[in-house]
């Protein structure tokens, strides 16, 4: 190589050194005084119980990042504080769909976060793909929201209610039948989230060849609040096991009503011992949970993620900032968490904040980011399909097991406990 | 120039232009919408409310009966979103017209029976054994008709209607007939005024008026759930702004929404646990101590109240 030939390619790399360090300063100088992130919360109403621990955890992540400078932003290649900007729907929807408009025309957020629950989560979907606007949906399950067509919206925490109870049905079909569970009555609250769910189980327990048949099926309003007679009526069925599938208020009420009624079933099912364990336990009391089946979420588990805290990090943290009396720590207070998470790594990884990048982003993560509940898997539509949702049982001493898959038990399940 | 002409172009139709130039210099299109929709609601409370005396508090019934009218239409019959417009106030008044005998009550009873068939409506809607028509509990999705602007078009020329609608009642023999027959239904009926069958009339454009409202709400917010389309807030909001404003006038309903709904904006999002205080003391006062509304302060001292 001549000497000309080296001063030219040493003069080009000095070159594309220069404008690349200048392309990053001026980055750097166009960058943001902060990132607003909008969201909802319910702080009163019937959704505010499965909001408000969602919110309070995003808060959470949100001071944490600021109190390290922010956000790392690829886009401008540097730390952002974050603003949250959260507005109260009050468990209304159409407080709800008037706020999300607020919050992209008049605020103008770079990252829009709906409300908890579907309910509250249906007014945004169509809003945010009006304006183009991705929508960070962490536990709005509803199969409606989730279409090929409408890349706009991606489920953070929750699985989407289709995928959730699998293996509900593979553990009723399989070692559940194997101990003697042959017929299950199934009563269920009229809602989308528990809805979705009955239909899905019935799907599969009506599969020709199936072991087990559905002896009482029956929805009843996420208002009901006393299930002494609907309790008797299952009883006249004579099921094995009884899957009650509600929100936290329905379970509570279901519990407490069986206690009271004297009936005994070999097996029962509810949905969310499992996910606001301390709510449940409170209310219940540890006797009410003993034998009861439910899902398992990260509460239960011992996963290690490789982004965020473990799930007893952030009960600490959560409960240091809260503090006796606060919103109660449980598996939405995690959704909240992993919702932070997301963002936190879609900033990290997006090229610019234009929504087409911050989608791409999102999508990017799918199989890739590891939080404490587990793998963060999108399906193409958004829904989320990644996480996992065992299936566990509470001994004597309320101490929830995993029965199901055999790969993650830690207990056996016992039929007819306590 | 006739009084209704008088009334509708000095207080209806600068309403209705007002909102639609909004639109040019506030983006939150959503908000103006539902300016728009309580200040259709509450006329056609104060057509019934205002001019017979019968207060409906169960009036999210035909709202909700407007909104399932619209998505039953666009579901199950492809209907273009105009004529599903028409079918969502036909619907409403096929339920007015099954809940005529509830004019036998009166009062209170009259607010709690109709209180009560609204519910009964949300859950025959809601009932799961319906969801192949109705999609029962788990909500409707109209993606294939969203169009916002469209929406909040029609629903500026419904609040046009209803407004020329209220004129026309305030001043029209058969308003004053309506009016007579509130305030002494027997002399009214002695002089030969047909109250019961005016009073059906007023009730049936009232649940024609909510269902109309309903199913533009259904077409603007798209996605919805029976306890959306059924909220008895909504009751309560147009029962308020329609008695706070002053009933059985045209400017009276639109000052209460204006007023109350902007302080619901401006307060109820920012602090809503103070908004709820406000909110309830502001009614109890009203009751105590203004019971026909800001209206009846200028029309005490001898000013007429368009």
């Amino acid at each position: 190589m001549t000497a000309w030939r080296k001063w030219g390619r040493g003069l080009a790399v000095f070159a594309v050194l220069v404008a690349s360090g200048l392309a990053g300063g001026a980055r750097a100088e166009n960058a943001p005084a902060e990132i607003k992130i909008g969201h909802l919360h319910a702080g009163s109403g019937p959704y505010a119980s499965i909001s408000m621990p969602v919110y309070d955890s995003l808060k959470l992540w949100v001071e944490q990042q600021n109190a390290n400078g922010g956000a790392f932003v690829k886009a401008y290649g540097k730390k952002i504080p974050l603003k949250l900007i959260s507005y109260d729907d009050q468990s209304n929807p159409g407080t709800a769909a008037t706020l999300t408009n607020q919050l992209i025309t008049q605020d103008k957020v770079d990252l829009l976060v709906c409300d908890s629950g579907s309910v509250l989560t249906a007014v945004s979907v169509p809003i945010a793909r009006e304006h183009k606007m991705f929508l960070f949906d962490p536990t709005g399950t509803g199969a409606a929201f989730f279409s090929k067509d409408n890349p706009y919206i991606a489920l953070l925490a929750d699985p989407v209610s289709t995928v959730w109870p699998r293996y509900l049905w593979e553990f009723l079909k399989s070692d559940a039948a194997k101990l003697g569970i042959k017929r299950v009555a199934l009563l269920y609250a009229t809602n989308d989230f528990t809805g979705t769910q009955a239909n899905s189980i019935r799907a599969a327990l009506k599969e020709p060849g199936s072991p087990v048949e559905i002896v009482f099926d029956q929805g009843v309003p996420t208002s009901t609040s006393n299930y002494s007679v609907l309790i008797d009526n299952i009883a006249a069925t004579n099921p094995d096991m009884v899957l009650e599938l509600g929100y936290v208020g329905n379970d509570i009420a279901f519990l407490r009503n069986l206690q009271e009624s004297g009936q005994k079933f070999k097996g029962v099912f509810t949905l969310y011992p499992g996910i606001e364990t301390n709510v449940l336990r409170k209310n219940v009391g540890a006797q009410g949970l003993a034998g009861v089946f439910s899902y398992v979420t990260a509460l239960g588990l011992t996963l290690k993620p490789e982004v965020g805290m473990t799930v007893e990090e952030l009960r600490a943290a959560f409960e240091k900032a809260y503090g006796e009396g606060g919103v109660e720590f449980g598996w939405n207070a995690i959704a909240g968490h992993v919702t932070g998470l997301v963002i936190g790594e879609t900033l990290a990884h997006a090229d610019s904040l234009s929504q087409p990048d911050l989608h791409r982003a999102v999508f990017g993560l799918s199989g890739k980011l590891k939080t404490l509940v587990g793998t963060f898997e999108l399906r193409d539509d958004g829904a989320q399909i990644g996480e996992l949702t065992p299936i566990g049982q509470f001994d004597a001493t309320g101490k929830l097991g995993v029965v199901y898959p055999s790969d993650l038990a830690t207990a056996k399940p016992v039929l007819g406990a306590p | 120039m006739p009084r209704v002409l008088r009334d509708f172009l000095s207080v209806g139709l600068p309403v209705v232009a007002i909102f639609a130039l909004l639109p040019l210099v506030y983006a939150n299109q959503l908000l103006l919408f539902n300016f728009v929709l309580f200040l259709i609601l509450a006329q056609g409370l104060n057509a019934i409310y205002g001019f017979t005396g019968y207060l409906p508090f169960g009036y999210v019934g035909f709202f909700g009966a407007g909104a399932y009218g619209f998505a039953l239409a666009v579901m199950h019959l492809a209907a273009p979103p105009a004529l599903a417009l028409l079918l969502a106030g036909l619907a409403a008044v096929l339920l007015g017209m099954i809940l005529t005998p509830l004019l036998r009550l009166s009062g209170a009873y009259f607010a709690i029976a109709n209180l009560a068939a609204a519910q009964a409506v949300y859950q025959v809607i809601a009932n799961p054994a319906l969801q192949d028509i109705t999609k029962g509990p788990y909500g409707v999705s109209l993606a294939s008709v969203f169009a916002p602007k469209a929406s909040y078009g029609a629903a500026l020329l419904i609040l046009a209607g209803v407004l020329a609608l209220v004129a026309w009642l305030r001043h029209g023999r058969f308003g004053l007939a309506l009016q007579a027959g509130r305030d002494d239904p027997v002399s009214a009926a002695m002089a030969g005024i047909p109250v019961v069958s005016a009073r059906i009339i007023a009730w049936l454009i009232s649940a024609l008026i909510a269902g109309l409202a309903g199913g533009v709400f259904a077409w603007h917010i798209s996605v919805f759930y029976p306890e959306t389309a059924f909220d008895l807030s909504t009751s309560i909001f147009a029962i308020v702004f329609t008695l706070f404003g002053g009933a059985a006038t045209l400017s009276g309903p639109i000052a209460g929404v204006i007023l109350l709904y902007g302080l619901y904006n401006v307060i109820g999002i920012s602090v809503p646990q103070y908004f709820q205080l406000i909110y309830g003391a502001l009614i109890v006062g009203l009751v105590l101590f203004l019971p026909r509304g800001l209206a009846s302060l200028l029309q005490r001292r001898g000013i007429d109240v368009p």
